[in-house]
């Protein structure tokens, strides 16, 4: 049980990875790479700020932060320097790798004594229920767990909501248009450059937010952290996309929170089953490019058959 | 209303792909003049357009636009004052949006984007509306995305977004060329409802010598990235399809003279 809801738990906070990475592969249509530094920023500078004693909340906002200004230089670097976005997001990935470092002061920052939004939310869950175990469908759960799990649940939602009625203003919908037809935008007045960047910097502060919040979980940031969590939010994207199986955009989020969750869990039940850690990566990754690929194969199979008619018999 | 002088553009300069697409173009033209602009493939109508509306800057000369010199703004900023219909039916929509959202943007051209709601109420009245008045059955389905329509259809759309806040220029690139006649007809007949409408001043790009005749109060004909012919008043009304075609011939001529001399220099001299 303690296993389920910490897989949900994580998987709800890194449902706000997934939404960054909606944002960079979905909307703009450009994997941003910059996710794998950003989510470490927000971790790095959330765990320095909390061990220096200041209020979670701060420091939690002002790890998004951090990630929406590294989000913005990738977008500067990609529109105003014309440099190739891909580029443009590993050479920001690369110099963060460093930034980490340094905002850490040393490779990992543990956040034990540390107060942080995980802290609070534990002591107001077990203010609130008045005990330390609660029974849910028969299993004891501890107050706490109990407490992350909702708070993580309120923290996508919210997000998700957040970014739904944003994607639905004015200049939401002029940044959705920017990727679907730059030059309809451009005509129409929008300054397509500014929206990209106004984009990779909501993206990325979305993905160094849910950095933050898991360095708060797990209490600890670590300059590894960081490494495939692109691979891990497009997966998350391209399951949810399977999930609700529709494009419209509330679906869309919905099913990046729902892919999250799902793909957090399928991951801890492998390794539950014995499952080599290290093999992690190489897996999702492959998940990845199968979940790509396959549609397309799958369709062109079908047409095959479908030129080559009835076999002849 | 709009002054272009002395406008030059080469693409690739100094590369053995250098094309000198304008050289020297002077051309004023009046508020709520409809201009149509013909010439031979290659003889830079598109980019005459282009200029105007800023997807470049032009090397040398100067853009004058409902009293502003727009000639070092941006596109986006230009679009405050211009309404585009492309070529291409898909280059003016958004395709996986709905044709609200598109309409959504266009009646924020050029003006400042906030935290607004897009569809907001008072939105969807009017277009509804207008969107019937195209008799597409299209007022029905604005929730669909634009890009499930036909060509035909989503000229018809661009054109109203185009100038749903009313552009002090509306520029038209052979709007109608990828369009089958019928549709291309009606997208015509929309375009000039649309231009009488509103008294718009319009640069029409076009290959048909019918249009050319039947629309429009002045022809300017380009060759060579330069304006070789301007009718305007009673000429432009006299004119007919043939008078069009002979100056094209007129033109046709000429080149081959020059490519035969350009061959004889060769065969004599190489
Ligand atoms: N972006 C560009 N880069 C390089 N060359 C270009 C570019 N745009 C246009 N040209 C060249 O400039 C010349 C004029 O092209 P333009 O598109 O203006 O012609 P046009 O009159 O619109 O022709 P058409 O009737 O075929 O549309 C052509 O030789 C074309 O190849
Ligand atoms: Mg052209």
């Amino acid at each position: 049980m303690t296993l389920l809801l910490g897989a949900l738990t994580i998987g709800l906070i890194l449902s706000l990875l997934a939404m960054g990475v909606f944002i960079s592969f979905r909307i703009f249509e450009m994997p941003d790479i910059t996710t794998d530094g950003s989510i470490t920023l927000g971790a790095a500078v959330t765990a320095v700020l909390l061990v220096n004693g200041t209020n979670p909340f701060l420091a939690t906002a002002a790890g998004a932060a951090g990630g929406a200004v590294a989000g913005a230089i990738t977008g500067v670097l990609h529109t105003k320097f014309k440099i190739n976005s891909l580029l443009a997001g590993i050479l920001v990935m690369t110099a963060l790798y460093s930034v980490n470092l340094h905002v850490m002061g040393r490779s990992n920052v543990p956040l034990m004594q540390a107060r942080t939004l995980g802290s609070h939310a534990e002591d107001f869950g077990r203010r609130l229920l008045g005990t330390d175990t609660v029974h849910f469908l028969g299993w004891p759960v501890t107050a706490s767990d109990a407490a992350l799990l909702v708070f993580a649940l309120l923290a996508a939602v919210v997000s998700g909501v957040a970014l739904y009625l944003f994607f639905r203003t004015h200049v939401g919908t002029a940044m959705r248009a920017t990727g679907d037809n730059a030059q309809m935008i451009r005509a129409l007045g929008g300054n397509v450059e500014g929206y990209i960047v106004l984009g990779l910097a909501l993206s990325n502060a979305l993905v160094a937010l849910s950095g933050s919040l898991l360095a708060q979980y797990q209490g600890f940031a670590d300059a590894q952290m960081g490494i495939g969590m692109i691979v891990w939010g497009l997966a998350s994207v391209i399951i949810g996309e399977a999930l609700t199986g529709a494009r419209s955009l509330g679906l869309t989020i919905v099913g990046a929170i729902m892919g999250s969750i799902l793909f957090r869990l399928l991951v801890a039940i492998a390794l539950r089953w014995g499952l080599d850690p290290n093999d992690l990566k190489l897996i999702t990754a492959v998940f990845v490019f199968a979940a790509l690929v396959l549609p397309g194969l799958i369709g062109k199979l079908k047409r095959k058959s479908a030129f080559s008619g009835p076999a002849p018999r | 209303m709009l002054e272009l002088t002395g406008i030059r553009k080469t693409f690739n300069p100094g590369t053995v792909n250098e094309v000198r697409a304008l050289q020297g173009v002077d051309l004023t033209i009046d508020e709520g003049s409809f201009v149509i602009v013909l010439g031979m493939n290659g003889s830079g109508k598109s980019t005459l357009l282009n200029a105007v509306a800023g997807s470049f800057f032009v090397d040398e000369g100067t853009i004058r636009l409902a009293g502003h010199d727009v000639t070092r703004w941006p596109e986006h900023r230009r679009a405050r004052l211009i309404g585009r219909v492309f070529q291409n039916p898909f280059s003016g929509t958004a395709p996986s949006m709905s044709i609200a959202e598109n309409f959504a943007l266009a009646t924020r051209r050029g003006r400042a984007r906030g935290l607004g709601w897009a569809l907001s109420g008072s939105l969807m009245k009017p277009l509804r509306e207008r969107i019937a008045s195209l008799r597409m059955g299209l007022e029905d389905r604005l929730d669909n995305a634009i890009g499930s329509l036909s060509g035909g259809q989503r000229q018809a759309l661009t054109l109203l977004m185009a100038t749903w806040l009313k552009p002090h220029l509306l520029l038209l690139d052979e709007h109608t060329a990828a369009l089958d006649p019928k549709s291309a007809d009606q997208v015509i007949t929309l375009t000039n409802e649309v231009v009488q409408r509103d008294r718009l001043t319009t640069l029409m790009v076009t290959h048909s010598m019918q249009q050319a005749v039947s629309l429009g109060d002045r022809i300017i004909m380009m060759n060579r990235g330069q304006v070789l012919h301007d009718f305007r008043g009673a000429e432009k009304k006299r004119l007919r399809p043939e008078d069009l075609i002979d100056r094209f011939n007129e033109v046709r001529a000429r080149e081959q003279l020059d490519e035969g001399a350009a061959e004889m220099l060769r065969a004599n001299y190489i």
